[in-house]
């Protein structure tokens, strides 16, 4: 039997929960005993295979329309859809851009912020997606398997992980469990 | 007695008693958000459902009287749905980012309880709407945006420290905490004593002085008596890596069960006095850095004994120091004047009646806690004692009536039922009048209605303190007396510093002149020097200080000896309710600074004094005005 497969990819996030996958320092190599890593933002390949994969993970959250179309197509292409990390699964850091709306965390950032100069611009680009409400992923697409965090500990996604190859759902609880 | 079964446990419970107390009794674990063991139930947040047999609904278990033959379920699969449920409805209901805030990991019962119920999501997502952070208080932070409504911080501010600061406007989820009619929290009526942020399960009040300094498996706790006033609160000091994190009240005091003020609460962390780390000795009109040796040696040089000695020490340093202090100075060295910076002003009147009567008469401020009518004599519970003043103010609500009897302002007059005027020389003549006001009436309108209500009380108390024992004669102590014994009623003396009373017990209480000095001891430890003291100890010759802190009189001493504060020193403490407590040592001390116990021992030794280091019966030697009571 073939190895299952695992595609990751991140949305608005801070690349934080990747940096705690690869915390999983030389276990990566158990790891890829069990798994075929397949795409991720930090390899070669970038997209998930078309033709599917086992399991596909999410970091971040959904904050305009280049994240939902990733998700989307992660959620088609994948059996087993993971959220990683509070951004995923809550909305985290960037949601609080909700309680003041897009166009004024855009302003802030873009005009008001203390080291623009008076020519500062808000990006307007047609090339560029288009912001929208934060949203968790399971806002957005149907989630299987939440793994909070801020970042999720290596251990906790190194379990997660061996559990999946070996055809498991994981339960996150206990030691597992944590928000921040 | 009433019998039920709670998941198959047969339990037997006294009639009142709740499902969740009945639960706790046979190890059946609810969990709870709104429920507080030292507040009223409320059943506020509703995570403590549980199922009841022939019930329709799921019932809160805080709120719910056992009864007979009740069968009760607490980990069906309904319950635990619904305890889910109204954790998602929480959580959704106001904006929680557990990933920055202070309290998560460990210290936040809200995420603590969803931890518990395995939830890693929230199936409802919040509205994102924004609520009011009000920062403006020094000490305290709240913050409406997680805050779970469940009304803890109310029921505090009100129902244990009777203050009633804190409340809610508008209604269900657009309710927000807010101080008095909606003024900023740090210009509210809000007194500091920080019982709400004690209190708070979530993040939504936090403490300024300890945010993210540790959480709190990260710290060690060092529980003991506070020693900043004679009420003799516990308190529980919380440090990590040999430094001071946050002080809470210890919920499991039999005396203040949780509650501080702001001087055990807040203001032992503001502390920025400079410290002193080196004995300093007087050379060519200058203070210089020296050891210890040299400092002893130079003590032994200059200080006299007998009549031309004068030694002092502060009321805030534990008993065995005053005891030591006393063998060293009245026993060894015949010292002319040996006594306490407080001279005895809150005791000396009244320990002088305990002896002459043989028999303690004073009570236990226990009485308080259920009074009908206060009497307070020349005392300010707002502005000294405030956890007695706590107890006094949240009887109110209950129809206690407070009659207050003061020269001055005093800031518990507005809450009082009848405030009377009483000057300073005429305690005696005052309760004289109101004794004959009891018997025959008053013209006074002010003093018939006091004598009425007193007339009328159940449970009368009289409290009084530094301000009335300062200058009672013994007319005034007799007519005290008289007054209690006609009302039957309670007296209750509110002492000075946290060790006033033991001081008392070790006759330190004698007035301070410096006639004929020579030379002075003064035990300072960290109490500030008043202006007073700074000034009569001027003109005398040599003066010889132990503190912990700089200050104008180690300025001006020609010896100084650097010894431990509060924070660093264990030690017994006598407070004004008899109860002998122990003060903990939660710091270690800073290189070269001594305890000053380990001072006293040393200047005893360079002196050639053998002190008797039994403090325990020098404690107990006089008869006290209130009976000791060893822990």
């Amino acid at each position: 039997m073939s190895k299952p497969t695992v595609a990751t990819d991140w949305l608005c996030g801070c690349a934080g929960c990747h940096m705690s996958l690869l915390d999983i320092d030389e276990r990566i190599l158990q790891l890829v005993e069990l798994v075929d890593l397949r795409s991720t933002p930090i390899t070669d390949l970038k997209e998930p295979d078309e033709k599917g994969v086992t399991v596909g993970i999410l970091e971040g959250c959904i904050n305009n329309t280049y994240n939902e179309e990733v998700a989307k197509r992660m959620r088609e292409r994948c059996k087993i859809l993971v959220a990683l990390g509070d951004c995923a699964v809550f909305g985290g850091i960037p949601a609080m851009r909700n309680l003041v709306g897009a166009d004024a965390a855009l302003k802030r950032a873009y005009v008001d912020a203390e080291s623009n100069d008076s020519e500062a611009k808000i990006p307007s680009s047609p090339e560029l997606a288009k912001m929208t409400r934060v949203r968790a992923v399971h806002e957005v697409v149907p989630v299987d398997l939440f793994i909070p965090g801020c970042p999720p500990d290596a251990d906790v996604i190194f379990y997660a992980l061996t559990e999946l190859a070996h055809g498991r759902i994981p339960e996150i609880k206990d030691e597992h469990l944590h928000w921040d | 007695m009433i019998n039920l079964t709670i998941d198959g446990k047969n339990v037997e419970v006294q009639e009142g008693t709740t499902v969740l107390e009945a639960a706790e009794a046979v190890g059946v674990y609810i969990p709870t958000l709104c429920h507080h063991p030292q507040l009223t139930p409320y059943g506020g947040c509703r995570l403590c459902m549980v199922e009841v047999e022939g019930a329709r609904t799921l019932q809160p278990s805080c709120t719910l009287p056992a009864t007979d033959g009740m069968v009760i379920t607490t980990n069906s699969e309904k319950v635990l749905k619904a305890r889910k449920f109204v954790l998602t409805l929480l959580f959704s209901e106001r904006n929680h980012f557990c990933m920055y805030c202070q309290v998560s990991g460990g210290d936040c019962e809200l995420q603590n309880r969803a931890y518990d119920e395995g939830m890693t999501h929230w199936d409802l997502q919040p509205n994102w709407q924004p609520f009011k952070v009000d920062a403006s208080h020094p000490f305290m932070v709240l913050d409406n945006n997680r805050c779970i409504l469940c009304r803890r911080c109310v029921r505090a501010c009100g129902e244990l420290v009777g203050n009633f600061t804190l409340g809610f406007e508008e209604r269900g989820a657009n309710s927000l905490l807010v101080a008095d009619y909606d003024v900023p929290f740090g210009e509210s009526s809000c007194i500091s004593c920080g019982t709400c942020v004690q209190i708070c399960p979530t993040g939504a009040i936090i403490d300024r002085q300890s945010a993210y300094q540790g959480k709190e498996t990260e710290v060690e706790h060092h529980i003991g008596v506070c020693t900043e006033c004679s009420v003799g609160c516990q308190r529980d000091v919380l440090t990590r890596d040999d430094r001071l994190v946050r002080i809470e009240g210890d919920w499991d005091a039999a005396l203040n069960h949780g509650l501080l003020c702001d001087k055990g609460r807040f203001l032992p962390l503001e502390d920025d006095r400079p410290r002193l780390l080196t004995p300093l000795v007087r050379k060519d009109g200058r203070l210089k850095a020296a050891t210890w040796e040299e400092a002893l040696g130079v003590i032994a040089k200059n200080m006299g004994k007998g009549k031309t000695l004068a030694a002092l020490a502060s009321t805030r340093l534990p008993a065995e120091d005053l005891a030591l202090f006393k063998s060293i100075f009245a026993d060894g060295l015949n010292a002319g004047l040996v006594t306490s910076l407080e001279e005895g002003e809150a005791t000396a009147s009244l320990a002088e009646k305990s002896e002459k009567f043989g028999t303690p008469f004073e009570a236990s401020l226990d009485m308080l806690k259920e009074t009908d009518v206060v009497l307070s004599l020349k005392l300010d519970l707002v502005e000294e004692h405030q956890v007695a003043g706590f107890f006094v103010k949240r009887q109110l609500q209950n129809g206690t009536k407070l009659i207050v009897a003061d020269a001055d302002e005093n800031k518990l007059a507005d809450k009082a039922a009848v405030t009377l005027s009483l000057k300073s020389g005429e305690e005696a003549a005052f309760l004289k009048a109101l004794l004959d006001a009891i018997d025959k009436g008053a013209d006074d309108a002010n003093m018939d209605e006091a004598a009425a209500l007193l007339k009328a009380a159940e449970k009368c108390c009289i409290v009084y303190g530094k301000g009335f024992a300062a200058r009672a004669d013994e007319k005034a102590v007799d007519a005290l007396l008289a007054l209690a014994g006609k009302l039957d009623a309670s007296l209750i003396g509110v002492k000075g510093n946290a060790n006033s009373m033991a001081a008392a017990q070790l006759n330190l209480e004698a007035p301070f002149t410096t006639d004929g000095v020579k030379s002075t001891f003064v035990m300072l430890g960290d109490e500030d020097p008043t202006q007073k003291l700074i000034k009569s100890l001027e003109e005398i010759p040599f003066v010889a200080v132990q503190a912990t802190y700089s200050s104008q009189l180690t300025g001006n001493a020609d010896v100084v000896l650097p010894v431990t504060n509060w924070a660093e020193q264990s030690g017994t403490y006598l407070n004004m309710d008899g109860r002998l407590q122990k003060a903990v040592k939660a710091l270690n001390a800073p290189e070269g600074v001594l305890t000053s116990h380990e001072a006293l021992l040393k200047v005893a030794k360079q002196l050639g004094v053998e002190p008797d280091l039994d403090w325990e019966s020098s404690l107990m030697s006089r008869v006290p005005t209130i009976e000791i009571k060893k822990a």
